[in-house]
């Protein structure tokens, strides 16, 4: 890892002040990536093993089939049952979980470092020789099902979920990563062996590895263990409706004590030349607590508990969203408050000072958001996965300590332009 | 992960209770902590950790929701909110500003046994951090203002527990399974007191607490023990303040069958969760507790999992965890199912209870409950302010002396001993019992 915090404030150049070491990347001719960063600092290891298959991949009847297949996949191998593969794990005082994502589906693991190669190898089994049993497939789905129930249950995870419905109308991004109960139910086991067969080929897979080993081992384990797959057909990038930007309202009416309220532009993916203005443009108005929505909304005027922005880095496009959790009989006023700051985002440019703290704060997150294996591991494979190239974050952070207040306010006026509004609470 | 999915819930972040596990475990690897007691009763831990050029800078007080009277509920936790907000000489907002904009974060929470507020900032700004704490630990001046409207983010922060049925859960469950001991307070207060609370009863409760003899400055990260030294003396030893006696707890009342509840809320799945009294963190059985509630419910290996999740499928999720407070501790068990499930899962899972009790626990199990213990630990110390909490906590509720040898008396835990602390602690009776229905 790279040290900036410090060097922010004096706006010199970064220097590498570092316990990790460099990151060893090989592709193995079957097309199999591998990544592998050094990590001495604690005895642990992590690793992320991503795929191309995710809710980019998928249609409103198949909504959720790659989260779906991944929690198959992990209730065990051709070799071990559910229960032998969880206590193996156990015994590495280890941790293994699957999931789908929007533009990718992730295995992650991590155990203690000696048992680097244990870990290796139950990963490597997982993905060869799962075991996708026939009849584990109705007790998943029943699973999968209080998830999506749990979220409906939960206000603000149901207000993201139908926002992003309302936000990116045709484009997948507007499916939940779950799934839907209908398209659930309409998935079955022949369906999700299809989908294992289409998504688990070398060619596009990535494996990232952090922690307390050596390289070299690690990558002629690997070898090993992938690189007899036989590579597979080449996968064109799905077709992908572009959603246009629509200035609408919407309001769900949901039993509970808190109103959610978020307000939410299209915004550009993480390779765009606008994406670090973006970044600040989200960090200035809801980044930590000094943001104008935290500070104003939330400490000057208590209108809100909590009052925060998003925008991740996905392939695009991107949502800025910012959002507020309030009471009832303060949400007339707190959703006018936001509007407000959206309008003064458009209209005034963003002052040295406060433009100086989103940069610090907006790198030292970066900074310190990546210093856990598993958060390494993350990054490494996700950024291969998005084709941005392993200097990606030097390119960003220099990207983010040019972004100008021009810049910020241009942003504000293109992607904050026709925002959505989606409103859940009591009626 | 991508979009943002999941929602967090805000930086100032509440502690429903002391700990996760009784304690942490120390590799040897990494250089020991140095403690000092300054000359005005400040305890320094200081420790090197050079993962990444920050340090992190943890001011814990001993005071927290068990020291509250009758019409003092909520204080501790008012004050956590208040103290951020402005010195004399650091307008509100301010402190913000210049965290965020060094590239630092800042965190708190409350406990019943401890109130903690921390930093981590670049290491150069190590001086910039421990100033900042030391102004806001004696001189923070609420700013009336400021006061009265961060009575709406608490009702709000109260308004946000009731609607998450895990942290309302897990709240109900610590109320039920106290009560009326002040373990069992709520400990953002009431209502009614928060709405007349006052600035002169605020700044009175501030006074007498906020006194160096309260306080642990812990401090890890890229620097060296003898450098946190000079700037502790600097800041932290230069803080005067009287003396303050803690009042000592009785002891919590026994459960029985008595303390069971049932809930209706609007969440279409129900949730189950039992309390029994365990070993408070002073207790040597602590370690066999510890290694029973992995053995338990810890991973999906557990017990529970593997007989509740996997082979009677009658709960989506189920987990065990041990609260080592100190001067008393729970294990909770956790569940959420449909509610057509609510009997048969009750009845599930104090059988796997009793069933330990009987036959008591394997040798597999105990070294892979081990193992689970020696990894959370390892992933802990990945971070300076993993560590410095685990630092922080056991000098606040136990020792650090016990901290560091946890690992080490944990591996002397035999499997008879952990079939015992079952015997002990677990009947058949003496739990409480929190149950949410959907309406």
């Amino acid at each position: 890892m790279r040290l900036v915090l410090a060097l922010l404030v004096a706006g010199l150049a970064a220097t590498p002040v570092s316990a990790a070491g460099e990151v060893v990347r090989e592709q193995l001719p079957n097309g199999f990536t591998l990544l592998v960063r050094e990590n001495p600092v604690a005895p642990v290891v992590a690793l992320s093993l991503m795929v191309r298959a995710g809710t980019r991949w998928e249609r409103r009847d198949n909504a959720g089939i790659s989260n779906f297949l991944h929690a198959v996949m992990v209730k065990g191998t051709t070799r071990r049952s559910g229960g032998e593969l969880a206590e193996a794990i156990a015994a590495l005082g280890g941790k293994v979980s699957a999931t789908g994502d929007v533009d990718y589906s992730e295995i992650r693991a991590s155990a203690l470092a000696r048992f680097w190669r244990q870990l290796l190898s139950l990963t490597a089994e997982l993905v060869l020789e799962p075991k996708l049993a026939a009849d584990e497939v109705a007790p998943e789905r029943t699973w999968l099902l209080s998830r999506i129930q749990k979220r409906r249950d939960n206000a603000p995870a149901r207000a993201f979920d139908e926002l992003y419905a309302a936000l990116y109308g045709p484009n997948p991004y507007a499916l939940p990563v779950l799934g839907t109960p209908e398209s659930l139910a309409r998935i079955d086991h022949a369906e999700l062996v299809a989908a294992y067969r289409a998504a688990y080929q070398p060619q596009r897979m990535i494996l990232a590895l952090s922690g307390q080993v050596s390289a070299s081992e690690v990558v002629a384990e690997a070898r090993r263990l992938f690189g007899g797959m036989p590579r597979g057909p080449a996968a064109p990038p799905p077709a992908v409706a572009q959603p246009e930007p629509a200035a609408r309202r919407v309001r769900v009416e949901m039993t509970a004590q808190q109103v959610q309220i978020l307000v939410a532009g299209l915004a550009p993916s993480l390779d765009d030349p606008d994406h670090a203005a973006v970044k600040v443009l989200s960090t200035v108005l809801g980044g930590g607590m000094a943001g104008r929505l935290f500070a104003e909304l939330r400490d000057r005027r208590g209108l809100a508990y909590s009052a925060t922005s998003y925008y991740d880095p996905v392939r695009g496009p991107g949502a800025l969203v910012l959002y507020l959790g309030t009471t009832p009989e303060n949400a007339a006023r707190a959703e006018a408050a936001l509007a407000q700051e959206v309008e003064r985002a458009r209209r005034e440019a963003v002052g040295a000072d406060e433009l100086q703290r989103a940069k610090g704060y907006l790198l030292g997150h970066y900074a310190m958001d990546r210093r856990t294996n598993e958060r390494q591991a993350w990054y490494l494979a996700f950024y291969e996965i998005q084709g941005t190239g392993q200097d990606y974050p030097e390119r960003y952070r220099r990207a983010v300590r040019a972004v100008s207040a021009d810049d910020v306010l241009r942003v504000a006026r293109r992607y904050l332009a026709a925002p959505t509004t989606l409103v859940l609470g009591p009626r | 992960m991508a979009l943002p999915r999941r929602v967090v819930a805000g930086l100032l972040t509440l502690a429903l209770a002391g700990c996760a596990t009784a304690g942490g475990r120390r590799p040897a690897e990494l250089p020991r902590p140095v403690r000092t007691v300054l000359s005005n009763g400040v305890v320094l831990i200081a420790q090197e950790h050079r993962a990444s050029d920050v340090v992190a800078a943890q001011l814990w007080v001993r005071i927290g929701g068990r020291d509250e009277s009758a019409d003092e509920l909520g204080l501790s936790h008012y004050l956590e909110h208040m103290l951020f907000k402005g010195t004399p000489t650091r307008p509100p907002g301010s402190i913000d500003r210049l965290l965020e904009g060094l590239g630092g974060t800042s965190n708190a929470f409350t406990s019943y046994d401890y109130t903690h507020f921390d930093v981590v900032v670049p290491a150069d700004h190590l001086r910039t951090g421990l100033e900042l704490l030391a102004d806001i630990a004696m001189n923070a001046s609420f700013p009336p203002d400021e006061l009265e409207s961060e009575k709406k983010v608490v009702f709000e922060e109260m308004n946000l527990v009731q609607d998450d049925p895990e942290r309302f859960l897990r709240r109900r469950l610590t109320e039920l399974a106290y009560e009326p001991h002040p373990y069992g307070r709520p400990i953002l207060g009431t209502p009614e007191l928060i709405r007349a609370l006052t600035r002169e009863r605020l700044a009175r409760y501030y006074a007498d607490h906020y006194v160096p003899r309260n306080m642990v400055l812990v401090v890890v990260g890229a620097v060296t023990p003898s450098e946190v030294l000079e700037l502790a003396r600097a800041t932290f030893g230069r803080l005067a303040g009287g003396s303050d006696e803690r009042v000592s707890l009785a002891s919590p009342p026994t459960l029985d069958r008595h303390r069971r509840v049932e809930i209706p809320r609007p969440e279409k799945q129900a949730y189950l969760a039992f309390a029994w009294r365990a070993a408070a963190v002073s207790n040597t059985d602590v370690y066999a507790v510890d290694l029973l509630t992995y053995i338990l419910g810890d991973s999906p290996s557990s017990r529970l999992n593997q007989e509740l999740r996997e082979r009677l499928r009658l709960v989506s999720a189920i987990e065990a965890g041990y609260v080592a407070s100190e001067k008393a501790g729970i294990v909770s068990v956790t569940a959420r199912l449909d509610a057509g499930n609510l009997d048969r899962a009750e009845t599930a899972v104090l059988e796997i209870i009793r069933r330990v009790r009987e036959q008591g626990v394997t040798e597999a199990e105990r070294q892979r409950a081990l193992v689970t213990a020696e990894s959370s630990y390892a992933f802990d110390i990945e971070t300076a302010e993993g560590l410095a909490r685990s630092y922080g906590q056991a000098e606040t509720t136990w020792t650090l002396e016990n901290e560091l040898a946890y690992l080490d008396r944990l591996r002397r835990i035999t499997a008879a001993q952990i079939q015992d602390a079952a015997r002990k602690y677990f009947g058949d009776d003496n739990y409480a019992r929190v149950r949410f229905v959907p309406r």
